[in-house]
């Protein structure tokens, strides 16, 4: 096993498929002779070639469009969207196309794409690129929606994600990129789309959070534990749509506390969807109303204040410490 | 006020809504409508019938077919000093102008440090139940209602489509506008002076005792005549319609649930990260030592509309399934 950065294990993942199987293919801005902005899908043009890593023009809804084309026809292309706030250009092409296109021809034909994009905060990015909108693509039916929360979660669920026969938004978080390393096994691994996974254990209290988000809640647990003798247990969602309720469902059963961390604004964000299923499957459970640690509901500031916006880990161990002592 | 302006008047909701444009043109010359087909064919849903002869080709604006491009435009006059009405045919091809509302409309004010806003108004038809298939039913108001920086209204009656409009076009920053199309032959009556409304409270339709019902738009009137039928087998809901989704005014159901202790939300939208989520989660963070049981969602199916009559009433809510819900959720901690 080497240690790799999330973006090597992307790259790793992308350049396996694409050893795998001759019909998976790269398209983007800058994704070919550049080698991707954030470096992604570094070395594949000069591996592939050009007729598999295909550089395009500045014009997202085209992108996508074509890559409806290419799934439809048999083939398996992985767009990258160089910033998932340019992804709005699209959304027409993914709702009324991709999302519904097995149930319009009923089940003839399906389209196996995947959806890449960098999404988040913290790298001091300027405007629209910076957001955090999950839950648009959360809310629509036929898709699925995935953020990995490190290398390995990464590079693992990229693969399953190509190999899905629908269509897979795939949200990598910018400030995880390069931000640390982790073992990545050389050979094939998978993880399958639409589990989450419990990333700590504990018994007190249940910590919901998934993408960069999780690694600020991991730390905040840890902080509870030494501080304050308390047991955080940490649900990682990996993938936020179809959502695996099951896993935070039975957390909360045994810690009777929960709360929820992301990086999207508050209302009508994937905590809301979180908050209702747990009313709906765990309401007798519950002490104590379940606590939200969010963005605001702003546009996402530039980056003088970014910081404030985003959930640091004070804000998470301050609400946890609200909600226990209630 | 003569007896003539207090005098009630048969209308329906598209006759509301026109009377509105109408009466906004006259008052302020830097507002006009803009779309697909308003002009010469009187809009898709004749909502804006004889406009064009009444204020002329420059501000009752025929667009191409091209969403983005004319709510690019509509921005753009309004950053210019205009008060745009810019109609989008339905909520499904407002997606082809998604990244004009959300990178463009919605941010302005921000990105310029507050020097620029964006006092547009989109109105767009929503909801299904009028067989038109997959690609003109949605209802994706909620997904609107996450973006901050821009208000969502949706009026369910006759006098909030006669007095949303103008309010909107009050508002310094970008409003959107959902009329559910089934509303559209919606006939009632309405005062002869009746005129502006707010769009930031909801409001009270039906009040009761025994369970709360938060909805909005036309399922309002399916929520009502689930509450007269529960009525009868005596069961007292009160019924909430929503108006303004975002900002979302959590105050009046949470004080209808403290004291119903129960809540059911009704929703056109897809369950998973819906408008009823967010409801749900502000009755658990503002009345959950309120509650007797937890909240319950009733919402479309998540799949896209089917063509088929059966089908589609097997998708949507219905009057039978908030019966049915209701009777059980009061039934369980009766």
């Amino acid at each position: 096993m080497a240690k790799m950065t999330m973006v090597q294990a992307l790259n790793l993942a992308l350049r396996q498929e694409m050893e795998r199987d001759e019909n998976v293919i790269v398209l983007g801005e800058d994704v070919g002779v550049d080698g991707g902005v954030f470096r992604v899908t570094d070395g594949l043009h000069e591996a592939f070639g050009e007729e598999r890593v295909v550089d395009t023009p500045l014009a997202e809804n085209g992108i996508v469009g074509m890559s409806i084309g290419m799934a439809v026809y048999g083939l398996r292309p992985v767009c990258e969207i160089q910033f998932s706030g340019f992804a709005y250009q699209n959304f027409h092409q993914i709702e009324n196309h991709a999302s519904r296109l097995r149930w319009r021809s009923q089940g003839r034909y399906h389209v196996p794409m995947v959806l890449r994009a960098p999404y988040g905060g913290g790298v001091r990015a300027l405007e629209h690129h910076s957001e955090s909108r999950e839950a648009f693509w959360a809310h629509i039916p036929g898709l699925k929606m995935v953020i990995p929360s490190g290398p390995r979660s990464a590079r693992a669920l990229l693969v399953s994600a190509i190999r899905d026969p629908d269509p897979v938004i795939f949200y990598e978080a910018k400030a995880l990129y390069r931000a640390f390393r982790e073992e990545v096994p050389e050979e094939e691994e998978t993880l399958p789309l639409g589990e989450s996974r419990i990333a700590r254990e504990g018994d007190d209290l249940t910590l919901i959070s998934y993408g960069a988000m999780l690694r600020p809640t991991l730390s905040a647990a840890e902080q509870l534990e030494k501080e304050d003798g308390v047991s955080a247990e940490v649900i990682d969602l990996l993938t936020i749509s179809p959502l695996d309720d099951t896993l935070f469902v039975t957390s909360v059963k045994k810690t009777g506390h929960a709360m929820i961390v992301h990086e999207a604004p508050m209302s009508f964000g994937p905590g809301a969807e979180i908050i209702a299923r747990l009313v709906e499957k765990a309401f007798y459970y519950l002490e104590v109303p379940i606590g939200r640690v969010t963005g605001y509901d702003v546009v996402i500031p530039l980056f003088a204040r970014e910081k404030d916006y985003i959930p640091s880990v004070e804000r998470i161990t301050h609400e946890a410490r609200r909600i226990l002592e209630t | 006020m003569t007896d003539d302006q207090k005098e009630l008047r048969t209308l329906t909701y598209r006759d509301a809504i026109r009377e509105a444009i109408h009466e906004a043109m006259q008052k302020d010359a830097r507002v006009f409508l803009m779309g697909e087909d308003v002009g010469r064919y009187g809009g898709c849903f004749a909502v804006s019938k004889r406009l064009l002869e009444a204020f002329g080709p420059e501000r009752i604006r025929d667009t191409p077919l091209s969403e983005s491009g004319f709510v690019g435009a509509g921005i753009g006059a309004a950053l210019g000093g205009m008060r745009p009405i810019v109609e989008i045919m339905t909520v499904n091809f407002s997606l082809l102008a998604a990244v004009q509302i959300i990178n463009n409309a919605a941010v302005y004010l921000y990105m310029s440090g507050g020097q620029f806003n964006v006092p547009i108004v989109i109105r767009m038809a929503t909801g299904g139940g009028r067989q038109l298939a997959a690609q003109h039913s949605r209802s994706l108001e909620g997904w609107y209602a996450h973006i901050p920086g821009i208000k969502v209204v949706s009026p369910a009656t006759l006098e909030d489509a006669r007095g949303m409009l103008w309010t909107a076009l009050q508002d310094p920053d970008p409003v959107l506008i959902f009329e559910n199309a089934g509303l559209y032959n919606m006939e009632g009556t309405l005062a002869g002076d009746a005129g502006a409304v707010d769009i930031d409270k909801a409001h009270v339709q039906r009040a009761g005792k025994d369970i709360t019902i938060i909805t909005y738009s036309a399922n309002l009137y399916k929520s009502l005549e689930a509450a007269e039928i529960l009525a009868k087998q005596g069961i007292d809901a009160e019924v909430i319609d929503l108006r303004t989704l975002r900002p979302l005014d959590d105050q009046t159901f949470l004080a209808s649930v403290a004291k119903t202790h129960r809540a059911l939300i009704v929703d056109e939208g897809w369950r998973s990260g819906s408008i009823s989520a967010e409801i749900s989660a502000r009755i658990m963070e503002g009345a959950f030592y309120e509650l007797d049981l937890p909240v319950e969602r009733l919402c479309s199916v998540e799949a896209p509309m089917p063509y088929a009559k059966h089908m589609e009433d097997a998708v949507l809510p219905q009057v039978d399934k908030i019966v049915a819900l209701v009777r059980k959720m009061v039934g369980a901690n009766g």
